[in-house]
C-alpha cells in the first residue's frame, strides 16, 4: 500500500478501534497498537507512540464531559496522579532500554490481564463516608455524586493500596503506550471502592494526565512519528465520539463477548510475534 | 470548585478540537506532497531532533523548498494535543490556590513538576 490508501486504511482501523473502545468502555490504545503492528507490519515503537497520543486526544474530550456533569472526583483523581504519573516516568524510561520482542510479549500478557479484569463483576460493597481510611478524610477524598438530582456522599477505603496500584497502572502506561483504564478502575473501583460512575468518570480524567507524563519521553526518543500518529489521532477520536453517540442504541453485550474473544486471540498473537513464533 | 471544571472543560474541548483541526490540515498538506511514496513506519529510525522543539517545528513547516517537512505542521498540531492535560492539571492548580486549598494546590502543583520534567529533562 502506499502513501494516502495506506494513511486511509489507517484511520479507518482506527476508527473503528476508537468506537469499540467507547461501546465497550475499554481505551482505543490496548486495541489500536497490536492492530498497528499484526495488521500493518509497524514498527511496534511507533504504534505505542501513536496509541499514546490517540489516548491523550479521547480522555481530553471524555473527561470534559464528564467533569461537566460533576461525577469525577478531582480532588481523587489529582492525588492518584501522582502515583500515575510517577509510575509513567518510569514505565517511559524501561520501555527505553527493553528490546521490542520482550514488548510485544509484556503487551499480550497486559491484553490477556484487561480482558479478565472486564469479566469480572463491578464491586457492590461501597463504604460510608464515616467508615472510610483515615487518611482518606485527611487528605479529604471522599466525595458526593449526583444521583437522580440529589447528592449523595461516599466513602473511601485503603488509600495506600489503591495508590500503589496506580503506580503500577502508571508504569504499565508508560510501558506500552496504552491508557490502562482497566487497571485504573481496578484500584479505584475495587480496592478504595468508589462508585462506579464516580471510577469511570475520573478514571477518564487521569488516563489523559498518566499518558502525557510518558508521551515527552516518546518524543524525545523518536517513538513519534507525525505521518502515523494523525491519522491514528484523528480515526481514533472520531470514532470514540461515533461510539459516545451509539452508545444508547447499540447491542453492547453482543459486541463485548464478540471484541473480548477477538481481543484474547490478539493477545496470543503479540504473545507469539514477540517469541517470535508466527501463526496464521 | 463549582463554576471551574465547566471552564476547565470548555478548555479541554476547544483545545482537542483545534489540535485536531491543525493536524487534519497539516496530514492532507503532508501527504499532498507526498502520495504514492510507501511509508517507513515498519522500520524504526527514531525521528529528528527538531521535533522536540514547537518552534523549530513551525519555521521548518514553512521554510520553502523542503517539502519533506511538511510533517513539521502535523506534529506542531501534535504537540498542541499533547499540551492539553499538563495545561488541565496547571489550571486545575490555579483553580485550588484560588481556593485557598493550600494542600490541594500543593497536590496538583506535584504533579503538574513531573509532567514538566518528562517533557523538558
Amino acid at each position: 500500500m502506499t502513501g494516502p490508501l495506506f494513511d486511509i486504511a489507517v484511520a479507518a482501523a482506527s476508527f473503528f478501534a476508537g468506537l469499540l473502545g467507547a461501546l465497550i468502555g475499554l481505551g482505543g490504545g490496548i486495541i489500536i497498537t497490536p492492530l498497528l503492528v499484526l495488521c500493518f507490519g509497524i514498527d511496534i515503537r511507533y504504534a505505542m507512540g501513536a496509541a499514546l497520543c490517540s489516548v491523550i486526544a479521547t480522555s481530553s474530550g471524555a473527561a470534559a464531559a464528564y467533569l461537566r456533569d460533576g461525577i469525577s472526583n478531582m480532588r481523587i483523581g489529582m492525588f492518584l496522579c501522582i502515583a500515575t504519573t510517577i509510575g509513567a516516568v518510569c514505565g517511559a524510561l524501561l520501555a527505553m532500554i527493553m528490546n521490542p520482542s520482550a514488548l510485544a510479549i509484556i503487551f499480550g500478557v497486559a491484553l490477556l490481564a484487561t480482558v479478565l479484569l472486564s469479566l469480572k463483576k463491578k464491586s457492590e460493597a461501597l463504604v460510608e463516608p464515616e467508615d472510610s481510611d483515615p487518611l482518606a478524610k485527611s487528605l479529604r477524598l471522599p466525595g458526593e455524586m449526583p444521583v437522580a438530582g440529589k447528592p449523595v456522599a461516599y466513602g473511601v477505603a485503603n488509600v495506600v493500596p489503591g495508590f500503589i496500584v496506580m503506580w503500577v497502572a502508571g508504569v504499565l502506561s508508560g510501558l506500552l503506550g496504552i491508557g490502562s483504564g482497566a487497571f485504573k478502575v481496578l484500584a479505584m473501583d475495587q480496592i478504595m471502592r468508589l462508585p462506579f460512575k464516580v471510577t469511570t468518570a475520573t478514571s477518564n480524567f487521569m488516563i489523559g494526565v498518566t499518558a502525557a507524563a510518558s508521551v515527552g519521553i516518546y518524543l524525545k526518543k523518536g517513538y513519534l512519528d507525525p505521518a502515523l500518529v494523525a491519522p491514528v489521532a484523528l480515526g481514533v477520536l472520531a470514532g470514540a465520539f461515533a461510539g459516545a453517540r451509539l452508545l444508547p442504541v447499540a447491542p453492547v453485550k453482543l459486541l463485548r463477548i464478540v471484541f473480548l474473544v477477538a481481543v484474547s486471540i490478539i493477545a496470543v498473537q503479540m504473545i507469539a510475534r514477540g517469541l517470535g513464533i508466527s501463526i496464521g | 470548585m463549582n463554576r471551574f471544571p465547566i471552564l476547565l472543560a470548555r478548555v479541554m474541548v476547544a483545545g482537542t478540537l483545534i489540535a485536531a483541526t491543525i493536524i487534519a490540515a497539516g496530514l492532507l498538506w503532508y501527504l499532498s506532497a507526498h502520495s504514492g511514496e510507501p511509508p517507513g513506519d515498519h522500520i524504526f529510525r527514531g525521528e529528528p531532533k527538531y521535533f522536540e522543539n514547537p518552534v523549530q517545528m513551525v519555521r521548518r513547516t514553512f521554510e520553502p523548498g523542503v517539502v519533506g517537512e511538511r510533517r513539521s505542521l502535523v506534529m506542531a498540531g501534535i504537540f498542541l494535543l499533547l499540551l492539553n492535560p499538563p495545561v488541565r492539571v496547571f489550571l486545575a492548580a490555579v483553580g485550588y490556590l484560588m481556593e485557598r486549598d493550600r494542600l490541594y494546590a500543593a497536590i496538583s502543583a506535584i504533579v503538574f513538576a513531573v509532567l514538566l520534567l518528562s517533557f523538558f529533562w
